[in-house]
């Protein structure tokens, strides 16, 4: 038995990452072949200019649920950094670069309490994230009076979410560089590896030495960092600052990092994972935007592209939960009728 | 059966029939055999008229076997009254419970044992005992005619193993056998008829209690030739390298603890299962830190709270639950290995891969490991070698004291032996090692002294040419040692 | 008792203490009518809120409730508009929630799949398919469905009796039927379920099912209560009652918890925006009181739990 799990756990994993890349490659062509300018360098940078957000969302994700916690409170930390800095630019007269800063302090803030509560007191992950999320978003709202919104930023903090560098759009180069943070820390650094233990078993590494408590907290509060980031780039790229910034990112972030093959439970998973799951769903969006051509329910795909693309997200990941128990069940029946 | 050689047992209607048998004896597999729970490779049960070759629990269930466990097993959140109704039979799905006669019913059966719970009480809020009474319950409502007890006394108070005794001898005035596991002689001589010795998985003989005196008992259960050789100590003991007076931690029951460990010299714990050995290690290892009393390490006074507190001051800890706490399954052996060590091995929190992969093959070749290489997951690995990865990771602290908690249970015979073989050397090269076991053989063969526990406390500590009588009876309480 | 429902109790106390302070410093909440109505428009909640206390009871999740109400709120619509009787609405509504409930179902159930995940990947599903099919639309519906075709009071009363009606009942059930005993062994420990003969398979299947027929009725419930239907009805829906179910008392790790609990929950945090109201204060400080409630709730279990 023991030799068979270890084939079949080895070849999943690569599986999980080669079945993606396919699913990748295939958008490309079908979407390059039935889309207009699909592959046009406009749109390639517009398909990751407009998704950083949730990639960054999901990169700060996948450490959280790699020690089998959840963060549901990602979109609503958006809005309430994305208000906060709207707040601080407009009415404070703080330099953007200061305000941003702060918007991160304060995501880190709002991570700090989620480790609080999850990591020292020991609560539900899923109902404290739960109660975060109606509190980050009732703070926002609360700021901004229900409705303000803060715009008339400077064209040069602007240029962060709508310029480009070297051909390629500003944000990006940050979310490089974030993903490359995460990657170095979820398996090159002794956290990431501890963050793997305390996923397969909390008790185990405790017994190991390892400061469980102190790494999951070091988890929500980079996520509540990384989700002020993803507000100020949002605000920049929009040139406004709402507080309905990021509403439903949180759900779009766990379906990238699901689907990139990170187990819910915890343990395993790989940045890379997440990052092509999150290629897979921006791409998909994107593409079905651009397929003027053809038509499903007599209309274009390109008009009904949203909807599409969220079924299909939705499909795509039952579909790469049930595969493993699938086979795992056909697989037994059979031999249970060769006996 | 692996654990069981060609045993025969039998019980006769309204007998107490005691099974006697040290930790790992074949107590628990025997009871597996009658409840379902294992089938055996030969022999046949007999349940009244009956033959079997094997059982399943539910048909064993409907034949009136009944077991109470030491961990009852009820639903906390449920009441009393509930739990005894959803175990007395299962309902059908739509049915309506009758709330009134279920709780007559759970009134009852609580009065025939003698329980002043109430039926609508939530079984969280029971201590252990009322929860094992309310098992009893259970077992006396569902009608069984064979009721096994395994070790009921253990958590009781006196008043309340007054109560279970009459019980237990209501079911014998009924007709019940009663099958039942117990390390006390006293209850062994109070209640029961009959006593079957188990030692090393075989059958050591029934006799009437009457017949034997606690002398000979003992010695059925221990008496044997020690057929294995250990390795032999080479050296003396150094310096003391561990010195506790006082230890006392209320949430591990352990109290009042003296000790003292020498560099090389192997320290065997010996003492019959919850007598307190692993709590005390937990509380060394800074799992349940200790409330009072004093921890010296090499002369110097030290204050442990947490794991990594005690692996900076050079205490290690290779754990008893080898597969939940020792070994992380699905990680590497690398990465088991280097677990415990990330500061020293990795400074600066980077990775350093290479380094790792040449520890880890260090330890494979060192130590004997038999896996197709570092990057084998643990679950892989036969118990033998997990233990010996487990090791691994705490060898690799370089510790001043090593805490083995049952280092070779469930290892192979093989295994064994080198395990032994790396313990002593260990020790040789002037290690503090501290070594809980339950087997008496490796206990005695093994150890340069042996430290006895009983109840929270250390009873004894005897040289290391004691025999397995006297540690036997140091760990029952017998024969005037103090009992604390 | 007291300490049985020590949960049931502080949140019973912190609901009366808003009602007597309304009462004293904004009496006009109590006006009748719409209070009534105010009343009336929670009652859908508290119908779903039955099934999903019932999911996290059996130790799941189900965050697609919104987007399964919104479904059958449709379903319903189109059924009513197209003119058949509103009973034929009804039986379509309850339908479609069955068969979204026990796709779920399936899932959890039989792969063994997290109803995290799962039910995420339907509310997606389901919401866009609904978008895509509905596009926004509101849909009209004819006379007599509104409701019920009768007076408003009228018809307030029977949606206030059946969603009462529904909670007893479940309240009955879970104390009295075995299948309620069944759903909390199974959410304490499926396995000692397993071995007492309970199949928690089905009962995590059943539980689904019975989700999704409820949030159909609530649909029902909701869409007798005005003109048309919004496709997007259920927004927010699962985020209110789990809410709800939390702060009652549900422990989310499964194996306890009562619907009277939920109840109260569901009052006190449906009760914020209307207090807000009539204390003159600024409403959206809603969404911050609630998540500071839900938190409230989660510290107190979590030191409830300690003490043991």
């Amino acid at each position: 038995m023991s030799d068979t799990k270890s084939i079949s756990l080895k070849s999943i994993l690569a599986r999980h990452e080669v079945v993606l890349l396919l699913v990748i490659a295939v958008e490309i062509v079908l979407f390059s072949t039935l889309g207009r300018r699909f592959l046009d360098s406009t749109n390639v940078s517009n398909i990751f200019r407009h998704s950083v957000e949730i990639g960054l969302l999901a990169l700060a994700m996948t450490p959280v649920i790699l020690t089998g916690g959840i963060d549901l409170s990602v979109g609503s930390m958006m809005g309430l950094c994305a208000v906060s800095f709207g707040m601080l630019v407009n009415e404070a007269g703080l330099s953007p670069m200061v305000a941003g800063l702060i918007a991160i302090a304060i995501g880190i803030a709002g991570g700090g309490l989620n480790a609080l509560l999850i990591a020292r007191m020991k609560l539900p992950p899923l109902i404290v994230t739960l109660g975060t999320f109606s509190l980050f978003r009732g703070l926002a709202e609360a700021l901004t009076r229900g409705s303000k919104s803060y715009s008339g930023f400077s064209k040069s903090f602007l240029e962060l979410g709508n310029g480009e560098v070297a051909g390629v759009p500003t944000q990006v180069w940050i979310f490089l560089v974030v993903a490359a943070g995460v990657y170095l820390l979820v398996h090159h650094t002794t956290f990431g590896r501890s963050f793997r233990a305390i996923g397969y078993s909390p008790e185990g590494s405790r017994y190991a030495g390892i400061p469980v408590p102190r790494n999951i907290s070091l988890t929500y509060i980079l996520a509540g960092a990384i989700s002020g980031l993803a507000a100020v780039i949002l605000v920049a790229r929009l040139g406004e600052a709402r507080a309905n910034a990021g509403i439903g990112y949180e759900l779009l972030a766990i379906t990238a990092v699901v689907l990139g093959g990170t187990s819910i439970f915890g343990g395993s998973g790989t940045v890379c994972g997440t990052l092509l799951g999150y290629i897979a769903v921006a791409i998909l969006g994107n593409g079905l935007s651009r397929i003027t051509a053809y038509q499903l329910f007599d209309q274009p795909i390109a008009s009904i592209a949203r909807e599409l693309s969220g079924m299909l997200t939705g499909l795509l990941l039952i579909v790469a939960l049930a595969v493993t128990p699938l086979a795992r069940i056909l697989a037994t029946r059979r031999s249970r009728r060769q006996h | 059966m692996r654990a069981l050689k060609g045993v025969s047992f039998e019980l006769m209607p309204g007998e107490v029939h005691a099974l006697l048998g040290e930790n790992g004896a074949g107590k628990s597999t025997l009871i597996k055999v009658i409840t379902g729970a294992h089938a055996p490779d030969e022999g046949v049960l007999t349940i009244g008229e009956e033959q079997l070759r094997s059982l399943t629990p539910a048909h064993a269930r409907a034949l009136g076997i009944a077991c109470i466990y030491q961990q009852p097993a009820l639903f906390p959140d449920l009441t009393v009254a509930e739990n005894i109704g959803l175990r007395l039979k299962k309902p059908a799905p739509f049915s309506v419970v009758k709330r009134a006669a279920q709780r007559e019913k759970a009134i009852e059966l609580l009065k025939r044992v003698g329980a002043e719970i109430s039926p609508d009480a939530e079984v969280h809020e029971l201590s252990m005992p009322e929860q094992q009474l309310v098992e009893i319950a259970c077992a006396l409502g569902s009608g069984a005619r064979i009721v096994i007890m395994d070790e009921p006394t253990a958590s009781l108070t006196q008043k309340e193993q007054h109560l279970l005794f009459g019980v237990v001898r209501d079911l014998r005035a009924n007709g019940v056998g009663v099958v039942y596991i117990s390390h006390r002689l006293e209850e062994i001589f109070a209640l029961a008829d009959r006593v079957t010795v188990l030692r090393d998985g075989e059958s050591v003989g029934t006799h009437a209690v009457k017949d034997l005196t606690e002398s000979a008992m003992i010695k059925l259960m221990v008496g044997r030739e020690v057929a294995t050789l250990y390795p032999p100590a080479e050296s003396e003991p150094g310096e003391v390298v561990l010195s506790l007076r006082g230890i006392t931690c209320a949430e591990g029951g352990v109290h009042g603890v003296d000790l003292e460990v020498r560099a090389g010299e192997i320290l065997g714990m010996a003492g019959l299962v919850g007598a307190g050995r692993t709590e005390l290690a937990r509380v060394l290892f800074g799992i349940t830190p200790a409330d009072s009393g004093e921890i010296h390490l090499k002369g110097e006074k030290v204050s442990i709270a947490t794991p990594r507190d005690a692996i900076s001051q050079g205490i290690a800890y290779v754990p008893e639950d080898r597969r939940r706490h020792g070994v992380i399954l699905e990680m590497p052996i690398a990465h088991n290995i280097t677990m415990a060590v990330h500061p020293v091995l990795f400074p600066g929190t980077w990775l350093r891969k290479k380094r790792e992969s040449e520890m880890a093959k260090d330890f494979i070749r060192d130590l004997g490991i038999k896996a197709y290489g570092p990057e084998a997951p643990g679950g892989n690995l036969s118990g033998g070698n997990q233990q010996k990865v487990s090791v691994s990771r705490w060898l690799a602290t370089k510790p001043k004291l090593l805490i083995l908690d049952e280092p070779t249970q469930g290892v192979d015979v093989g295994a064994k032996s080198e395990i032994h073989r790396i313990i002593r050397e260990l020790a040789k090269e002037g290690l503090a090692v501290l070594m809980i076991s339950s087997d008496l053989p490796e206990v005695l063969g093994m150890s340069d002294r042996i430290a006895v526990m009983r109840g929270g406390t250390v009873t004894a500590v005897l040289p290391g040419g004691a025999d397995a009588h006297d540690v036997m009876s140091a760990a029952l309480g017998q024969n005037g040692k103090e009992v604390a | 008792m007291m300490r049985k429902y020590s949960r049931e109790f502080t949140v019973a106390g912190a609901l009366a203490l808003l009602f007597i302070s309304l009462g004293i410093f904004a009496p006009n909440f109590y006006e009748a009518q719409p209070l009534l109505s105010r009343f009336t428009s929670q009652m859908p909640a508290l119908v779903a809120a039955i099934g999903i206390t019932l999911v996290i009871i059996t130790r799941q999740i189900d965050i697609s409730i919104g987007a399964q109400f919104s479904m059958c709120a449709v379903v319903a619509g189109i059924v009513a508009a197209a003119g058949m009787p509103l009973g034929v609405a009804v039986l379509a509504a309850i339908g479609t929630g069955i068969v979204m409930g026990a796709f779920n179902g399936l899932l959890v159930a039989w792969l063994g799949l997290p109803s995290i995940v799962v039910t995420l990947a339907t509310m997606v599903t389901w919401n866009e398919a609904l978008r895509l099919w509905q596009q926004g639309r509101l849909m009209p519906l004819p006379d007599g469905i509104q409701w019920f075709g009768i007076s408003q009071a009228a018809g307030q009363g029977i949606v206030i009796g059946a969603s009462v009606t529904l909670l007893l009942a479940f309240a009955w059930a879970m104390k009295n039927l075995a299948t309620g005993r069944y759903v909390y062994a199974t959410g304490t420990d499926a396995e000692a379920a397993r071995l007492a003969g309970i199949n928690p398979k089905l009962t995590t299947f059943g539980v689904f099912v019975l989700m999704g027929a409820l949030a159909g009725i609530a649909a029902v419930l909701n869409m007798v209560q005005s003109p048309q239907v919004q496709p997007n009805a259920g927004d927010g829906l699962e985020l209110k009652v789990i809410a709800a179910a939390v702060v009652g008392g549900v422990a989310i790790t499964g194996g306890r918890g009562n619907l009277w609990g939920v109840l109260l929950g569901l009052l006190l945090l449906a009760n914020v925006n209307p207090a807000l109201t009539h204390f003159h204060q600024p409403p959206y400080w809603e969404r911050a009181i609630q998540g500071l409630v839900i938190l409230l709730a989660v510290v107190a279990d979590g030191l409830r739990r300690g003490k043991k």
